[in-house]
């Protein structure tokens, strides 16, 4: 082994206090900036992933201008023909007003989003339905699902309820319907039907006057990485019609922009936290070289030049790096594994998707070992501006 | 030999001599070379190649073994075959071939000058330089390096300058200089008589 490397292990490793102290600066700056990934690109990911299994499947369809008047059966069959596609669903919108009867009490709540699903489909295309945490989901025509703060607001609405609708269609006419509530919906951090009425497509689309129509498809793919390649393939198909076809985060662009930006800014404050840690290293650096500047003085006058120093110092901020990056790769490591496996969430709120982004891994430990050899520079040059006969004289 | 009273400038006469510091004025001529024009890195080399140290403070690295610490001189200069052989050789010389691989802190202040004075030898040097090789020792231990260094200077036909405050420790020498006032005089006292060297 070059007695340079020897060396720079030796030095370090006989002050444990100073490897320690810098080794931890390096796993801190690290584990900061793991911990800001898995807690808010998981919170963004979270987001994603439940606006796709809820509202829009990995592509949605919709028209330019109106409803989709094409049969939603054969539209699904075109799509289930795809290899990556696993499942699509047909939904249509509306806003409604409710009332029902509490405790003897007429209670009436307005402009409250009114969703129409295929009960068949739905279910193959959408997590949806596993929200509902109380009763079961839409299952015949005149049955309700009630999103959790849609029942509050109604005074309480139970499983078992009835609620009476009113919709109104596109000649303007109010049409009432009177429904059974089957089941109360509920999502961990309310990105579900939480705030809205879900009731049978076919219902709705009577109550609407339109029959046949359709406000969008959610196709749920096997592979989300496939939705540019399925949505383009969709648009290529039907030239000649008004569709729109979107991947989940370009439907939801506006919702996902300002979070997007906090992301980058908490990514900012790690990389700073990363900076800082480069301070914590050159100080205790520059501690290793005062602490080992009669050894330098001894080391030039038998002959190892500055560049010999500087080697030294420099690799024994690359043991430093290296030891960090693993260290702090490690650490980071495990509380994505535990952030993964407890399906950590905060207050009850929508369970952090944690992935493993290998590539951020190996950037963050990368840079960081980068970092610290930068960081050992200057320490490194000072050591080889020492004076042998100067350097001698320190005690 | 150079001796002279405290402050009289014999270890700064050593130092520059070991082109460990540079001289305000004048030069420096080791083996036909003016050192004082040579690069850092070129004075690097010449310390590892043609001079030796063996200091007061023993000034051992004590991060290293008693072993590591002779063969330092070698490896900086880049290494050779025989580096260990030899460095092992030396030590045995010294008395200390039992001692190869111990840390250099965790021996006597005796055998930190003894493992010195083998470091200063491994590069077989043109010249080696001790300052004050006995400053830091108890009597006994003082003569026992001094005959160390003598005999070595016998069997090895080496030359040594010797800083030393202390002339009787080391007896005969073969040339003794004395600083005073700035100047070097050649022999043990100066005197008026005495050719002035500087």
């Amino acid at each position: 082994m070059d007695y340079r490397i020897k060396l720079a292990k030796r030095m370090l490793f006989n002050q444990k206090g100073s490897m320690i102290g810098a080794v931890l600066a390096v796993t801190i700056g690290i584990l900061v900036i793991h911990v800001n990934f898995v807690i808010f690109q998981g919170l963004y990911d979270a987001i994603v992933r439940d606006i796709s299994e809820y509202s829009t499947g990995d592509v949605i369809v919709t028209d330019e201008f109106d409803f989709i008047d094409k049969s939603d059966q054969s539209l699904v069959r075109w799509f289930e023909r795809i290899p990556v596609v696993e499942a699509a669903t047909p939904r249509l919108s509306s806003t409604a007003e409710m009332n029902m009867t509490k405790n003897g009490k007429l209670i009436e709540e307005s402009r409250i989003p009114l969703v129409g699903i295929d009960p068949f489909n739905d279910v193959r295309a959408s997590t949806a339905h596993e929200t509902v945490s109380d009763g079961s989901y839409v299952f015949s025509r005149n049955s309700i699902v009630l999103g959790s703060n849609v029942a509050r607001d109604l005074g309480g609405a139970q499983v078992g309820d009835n609620v009476k609708v009113l919709v109104v269609d596109r000649q303007g006419e109010d049409q009432i319907r009177r429904f059974i509530v089957t089941g109360i919906a509920d999502s961990p951090g309310g990105s579900g039907f939480d705030y809205s009425g879900v009731i049978h497509i076919d219902t709705l689309r009577d109550m609407m006057n339109r029959p046949g129509d359709t406000g969008s498809f959610m196709v749920k793919l096997y592979d989300d990485s496939k939705a540019l390649e399925v949505k383009e393939f969709f648009l290529r198909s039907f030239p000649n019609e008004d569709f729109i076809a979107e991947t989940t985060e370009e439907a939801s662009e506006a919702q996902l922009e300002g979070f997007r930006s906090g992301i980058a800014m908490i990514n900012i404050i790690g990389y700073f936290g990363m900076m800082a840690s480069a301070f914590a290293i050159v100080t205790i650096q520059m501690m290793l070289v005062n602490g080992k500047t009669r050894e330098i003085g001894v080391m030039r006058s038998i002959g190892a030049k500055r560049k010999d120093i500087l080697i030294i110092f420099i690799f024994q901020g690359m043991i430093i790096g290296a030891i960090g990056a693993g260290v702090g790769t490690a650490a980071g490591l495990g509380y994505t594994v535990y952030a993964k496996e407890s399906k950590m969430s905060f207050n009850g709120s929508l369970v952090l998707e944690v992935n493993y982004n290998w590539e951020k891994i190996i950037q963050t430990a990368l840079m960081s070992f980068i970092l610290a050899i930068i960081a050992s520079l200057y320490p490194s040059y000072r050591a080889t501006k020492l004076l042998p006969v100067e350097a001698m004289r320190s005690v | 030999m150079i001796v002279g009273s405290s402050g009289s400038g014999k270890s700064t006469l050593l130092n520059m001599i070991g082109l460990l510091d540079h001289p305000s004025g004048g030069k420096i001529f080791i083996d036909g070379t003016d050192t004082t024009t040579l690069s850092d890195d070129r004075i690097s080399s010449f310390r590892n190649t043609k001079l030796g140290f063996i200091f007061q403070f023993s000034n051992l690295l004590a991060d290293l073994s008693v072993l590591e610490n002779v063969l330092l001189p070698r490896q900086i200069g880049g290494t050779d075959g025989t580096a260990e052989k030899d460095a092992i050789g030396l030590l045995d010389t010294v008395g200390l071939r039992t001692q190869l691989h111990k840390r250099a802190n965790k021996i006597s202040g005796g055998q930190a000058q003894r493992v010195a004075i083998a470091r200063g030898l491994i590069n077989k040097p043109s010249i080696v330089l001790a300052d004050e090789p006995t400053g830091n020792l108890d009597s006994v231990t003082s003569e026992t390096i001094v005959q160390l260094m003598k005999s070595m200077a016998k069997k090895l036909n080496q030359t040594f300058i010797i800083v030393t405050h202390d002339r009787q420790h080391f007896g005969d020498v073969d040339r003794v200089i004395t600083i005073k006032d700035g100047k070097a005089f050649e022999g043990d006292q100066p005197s008026s008589k005495m050719e002035v060297l500087v």
